[in-house]
């Protein structure tokens, strides 16, 4: 039912549209919310309360309650008296079971009182101990706000845009709108944000205002940050100047009965009279301080005004309110009992300083008017109109009426005996009760309840407002959808030059740090096998490069790593194992040199960042005339690999690569297939092999042509798994997976790389150390006598008694055998050394083996 | 000395009357995304890690400021290795991936780099570029390795402006 068209509602009537509620047709008008096209079809109850059940309707209309939450197209939580309705829209009730009007659950709210007092589930369901997973279960089923589609995928979405402006109005209350034409007339560019409760917006935009409107700002974040809901789009403002004009908000007085059906706040009645054109009730009592507005909405609604009192003239000492199913019947108030279906209440007004407390104001509490006021604001923020503390309140929000349950907190069903039970329970400070009660910690955030909670502290403890003070205003100011916050979720990752041919060969795909690399194309067996036959190619693009270059160069390695670089010839190739200060194992890689000052460094694909800051950072502290490019992401690379390798590279370039033109180790500046490349002879896989390394937008023609002139050769593009079992035949090692933070080069089995007699290195005196203390574990190769694969961590047993643990292992197709490397006691890392290790519960025998399973002499790696 | 040809991939040369195909690193992922994103990643790039002298300057096609030792320079991609050997820099052309677009809408779906401070260099699309901008269009120049995933956020957010 509509009034007839009032002065500047909000309705466009020649627009009807409709949406659903509970499955059944709702009608409404272009500028209707969804609480307000419910309310004008007679629905009074809008939610059932988070704890107790009881029937709520509208309270504030302005989405400061948690009264009017539905869940609105899936999504729960939604304020349904400032959504928009709009066409099509599916409105449900939520955190009932039933009905709004016969919630099953209100049944909690009948007998539940006196068995959950609050905080309840801190003391009588956490005994059994295991029994507390089911009551969670249940409780969470019976609390709660709505429910999230767990299965359901992102079917809205929420972008984030960047903004920048001088000024940022938040709030267009009059103050607000006043400040904002201050500053577009001096020349300012103004952006005015409103959560779209104002009436007063048009003709701003002429002015070169920006409104933007539905949205809310979230928070005052360092350095101007204003994030604000704008519905789909996270606006993220850096603003210069921010002026908050959030306005203030009728306190709510607690009272019997507060919560029942037909209590409502002055401004509720303000909206739904002057903006939808609608009767807010047939009978009404008005409790409040300036009761003359809410008389004049109510008049103009034709609602009969029974009894008026006046706050300002005369508190009353009682206040009762009765219903009947949740309804309001009846007031009494100093014994006066006035029949009615309207209830509108107020104790006046708090400035809603919750951003300008976030921004850094202190907040004080004001004894003449009764409210709390923001004082020294930071720079760079004002406060303007009502906000600033202009309003005021009476003090006694409570009279002093015996009956039932006084809500102090409506979002969490707190009432004033819970608020005193805690208090006897020993949460004595404000911030210590919010967190045992939750007061404030709804989705009202505090705005109906803080004030009241603080008067009701001080009254309790014998205090005042000003000694007990406010929590800590945190965002967000008002609730937000968390799929706003998270926006588009765009994973930075990368990708290899040759990653569509990848894809295009069916790859199983796996991550390796921010990268994406081939598990397999299908059957890792046959991979290794067609390197050990003919030849295989692996993508290794992810490598980490470096030129490291200038007169210092070599000197500044021979500092870096343990290893010698000074005898390393132009042309030639060294293994390197980077260690930290204290000796330990960061990464390794190869050491080529391309000249007297010019040395290619390569890294392991996970750590080419690290390493490239290690260098960065050390070239800074020594200061040494040096020069270091990543050329990571420059350069694609191909490893060739097996006893064909050499044939099909003799095809692609006119390089001689005889066993003596292009040795083991030997590093080369050629072109492959047309492509200016740097060859590398090196053998992580342990046969004959060549990594090649070439321009990244070359990389494809040069996959292409070596699998185009390699396959009478045989050639087979493989995966990391294959390479994984490749090498572990070789017992090459991998930094990180069968090293941690712990392994440094000699226990690792690399003493060879340490060259102790240098002058100086990072981490020397480490090893120094480590070296005459002597290993306490070693890390060495096993077999073992079953087929069976221990898992990566497996137990290595000796005597009964936990000895090691398994970094790698698998299947040998080669070998026949079941191998991998572990961390075992010095003693043991002998060949032949016998050890156990658990597998599936069992312990299964295995050798050690000292050399590599496969070619221990490493004759086919220098064929 | 090496020239470190293997950095430059417009040396590539033909064999048997085939030359290398160069495959830019968001050819892949632009395919069929109309003519609103212009691919740039074919121009040659330079980076000079010293202060650009006047004279070299006035030779070079296009100069970026980076930093207070860092210059970007733009370039035909055939003359990349001639100039880099030139200014004594490193040709950078494969590394970086190039991007043009345009609206500013679009820019502050993707950074909250000042735009009107440019050129500057920040994470657009979460990753570390190189921006700079001509009126209302802006050319981003960052690591090749997240081609794909920066055309793909930038695809996502035009389609969240249509
Ligand atoms: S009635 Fe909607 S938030 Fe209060």
């Amino acid at each position: 039912m509509r009034l007839p068209a009032q002065p500047g509602e909000r309705l466009d009537r020649t627009r009807p549209l409709t949406f659903t509620f509970e499955g059944a047709t709702v009608e409404a008008f272009e500028g209707d919310t969804i609480a307000s096209a419910l309310y004008a079809g007679g629905r009074r109850v809008f939610s059932r309360s988070f704890k107790y059940h009881r029937p709520r309707g509208l309270l504030c209309c302005t989405g400061s309650c948690p009264n009017c939450l539905m869940q609105v197209d899936g999504a729960p939580g939604i304020r349904a008296c400032i959504e928009p309705a709009r066409a099509g829209a599916v409105v449900r009730a939520q955190n009932v079971l039933g009905s709004l009007d016969r919630d099953a659950l209100a049944v909690i709210g009948k007998i539940g009182g006196p068995f959950t007092p609050v905080g309840f589930y801190y003391r009588t369901m956490i005994r059994p101990r295991w029994a507390w997973p089911y009551y969670e279960k249940v409780l969470r089923n019976l609390a709660g706000l709505g429910r999230v589609d767990r299965h359901g995928r992102r079917t809205r979405r929420f972008d984030t845009e960047h903004r920048r402006t001088q000024v940022l109005v938040i709030g267009g209350s009059e103050g607000g709108v006043t400040a904002a034409r201050a500053a577009a007339a001096a020349g300012e560019q103004v952006v005015l944000v409103d959560e779209g409760l104002s009436l007063e917006l048009g003709g701003l935009d002429e002015l070169g205002i920006e409104v933007v409107a539905p949205a809310r700002a979230i928070g005052i974040y360092e350095g101007g940050l204003v994030p604000v809901d704008a519905g789909n789009v996270l606006l993220r403002f850096r603003a210069e100047r921010i002026v908050v004009a959030t306005g203030s908000l009728d306190q709510p007085l607690v009272f019997p009965g507060n919560d029942l059906v037909g209590v409502m706040l002055p401004n509720g009645i303000r909206r739904l009279v002057r903006e939808w054109a609608l009767r807010p009730g047939e009978r009404a009592v008005v409790i409040a301080p300036a009761v003359e507005p809410i008389v004049d909405d109510l008049r103009a609604a034709g609602t009969e005004v029974a009894r008026v009192f006046d706050l300002n003239e005369r508190p009353p000492k009682e206040i009762v309110a009765r219903g009947r199913k949740g309804r309001l019947a009846s007031v009494r108030v100093d014994g006066e009992t006035v029949a009615c279906d309207l209830l509108v209440m107020s104790s006046g007004r708090q400035p809603a300083y919750s951003l300008l407390a976030q921004a850094g104001a202190r907040i004080e509490y004001d004894a003449a008017t009764g409210i709390f006021v923001p004082r020294d604001l930071p720079a760079n923020v004002e406060a303007a109109g009502s906000v600033a503390g202009t309003s005021h309140a009476v003090p006694n929000l409570f009279p002093a009426s015996a009956g039932k349950r006084r809500f102090v907190c409506l979002c969490e069903d707190v009432t004033t005996k819970d608020v005193r039970r805690a208090i006897a329970e020993g949460f004595d400070s404000l911030e210590l009760a919010k967190r045992y009660t939750t007061v404030t910690m709804g989705p009202c955030q505090g705005r109906l309840c803080h004030l009241a909670s603080v008067r009701l502290y001080a009254r309790e403890t014998g205090s005042d407002e000003a000694a007990i003070g406010t929590t800590t205003a945190r965002p967000p100011w008002s609730p937000v959808t968390l799929g706003l916050l998270a926006g588009r979720g765009h994973e930075p990752v990368k990708h290899t030059s040759l990653h569509r041919r990848h894809e295009e060969l069916g790859a199983r795909m796996m991550w390796a740090g921010a990268w994406r690399r081939v598990h397999s194309y299908g059957d890792p067996a046959e991979e290794t096998r067609a390197v050990h036959r003919a030849v295989g190619v692996i993508d290794v693009s992810t490598l980490g490069k470096l030129v490291v270059s200038g007169p210092d160069a070599v000197a500044f390695l021979e500092r870096l790593y343990p290893n010698r670089f000074v005898d390393l010839k132009p042309g030639r190739i060294r293994y390197g194992v980077l260690g930290t200060d204290a000796g330990r194992i960061m990464d390794d890689g190869t050491i080529g040199r391309l000249s007297e000052q010019q040395l290619y460094v390569t890294t392991t694909s996970t750590g080419a960042e690290a390493v490239l800051e290690w260098f960065e950072w050390w070239n800074a502290v020594w200061r040494m005339d040096v020069e270091i490019v990543d050329v990571t992401g420059a350069l694609a690379a191909v490893n060739v690999a097996g006893p064909n390798a050499r044939e099909l590279l003799g095809r692609l370039t006119e390089l001689d690569v005889s066993p003596d033109g292009f040795r083991y180790l030997d590093l080369k500046e050629a072109p492959v297939a047309g492509t200016p490349c740097l060859l590398l002879r090196i053998g992580f896989v342990g046969e004959l092999g060549y990594e090649i390394h070439c321009p990244s937008p070359l990389a494809e023609h040069l996959w292409d042509t070596l699998l185009e002139r390699g396959a009478d050769l045989g050639v087979r593009p493989f995966g990391l798994e294959a390479q994984r079992i490749l090498r572990l035949e070789k017992q090459h090692i991998i930094v990180g997976q069968d090293t941690d933070s712990e392994s440094n080069a000699i226990d690792a089995g690399m003493p060879w790389i340490v060259k102790l007699d240098k002058e100086d290195f990072v981490g020397k005196w480490a090893l120094e150390h480590l070296q005459e203390r002597g290993p306490r574990e070693r890390l060495v190769g096993f077999e073992l006598d079953g087929a069976a694969v221990p898992a990566e961590g497996s137990q290595v047993v000796v005597a009964g008694r936990p000895a090691g643990r398994v970094t790698s292992a698998r299947w040998s197709d080669e070998l026949q055998r079941s191998i991998g490397l572990a961390w075992v006691p010095p003693a043991l890392a002998e060949e032949g050394s016998r050890l156990e290790i658990r597998l599936n519960g069992s312990l299964q025998p295995a050798v050690v083996r000292a050399r590599p399973f496969f070619d221990p002499e490493g004759t086919r790696l220098r064929s | 000395m090496s020239d470190l040809a293997f950095l430059s991939p417009s040396l590539a040369s033909a064999v048997d009357g085939v030359s290398p195909r160069y495959r830019s690193p968001l050819e892949h992922a632009l395919a069929g995304a109309g003519d609103a994103l212009r691919d740039l990643s074919t121009l040659g790039k330079l980076e000079v890690r010293r202060e650009l002298d006047a004279a070299l300057e006035a030779g070079a096609p296009e100069v970026v400021r980076i930093a207070p030792n860092r210059t970007l320079v733009l370039c035909e991609a055939e003359a990349a290795p001639a100039l880099a050997a030139q200014l004594g820099a490193v040709d950078v052309s494969a590394a970086l991936a190039g991007l043009a677009l345009s609206g500013e809408r679009l820019m502050r779906r993707l950074t909250d780099l000042d735009l009107d401070g440019l050129p500057a260099m920040g994470a657009v699309a979460g990753i570390q570029c190189t921006v700079l901008r001509d009126e209302d269009e802006f050319r981003l120049f960052f690591a090749q390795e997240y081609g794909d995933h920066v055309a793909a956020v930038v695809l996502d957010a035009m389609a969240g402006l249509r």
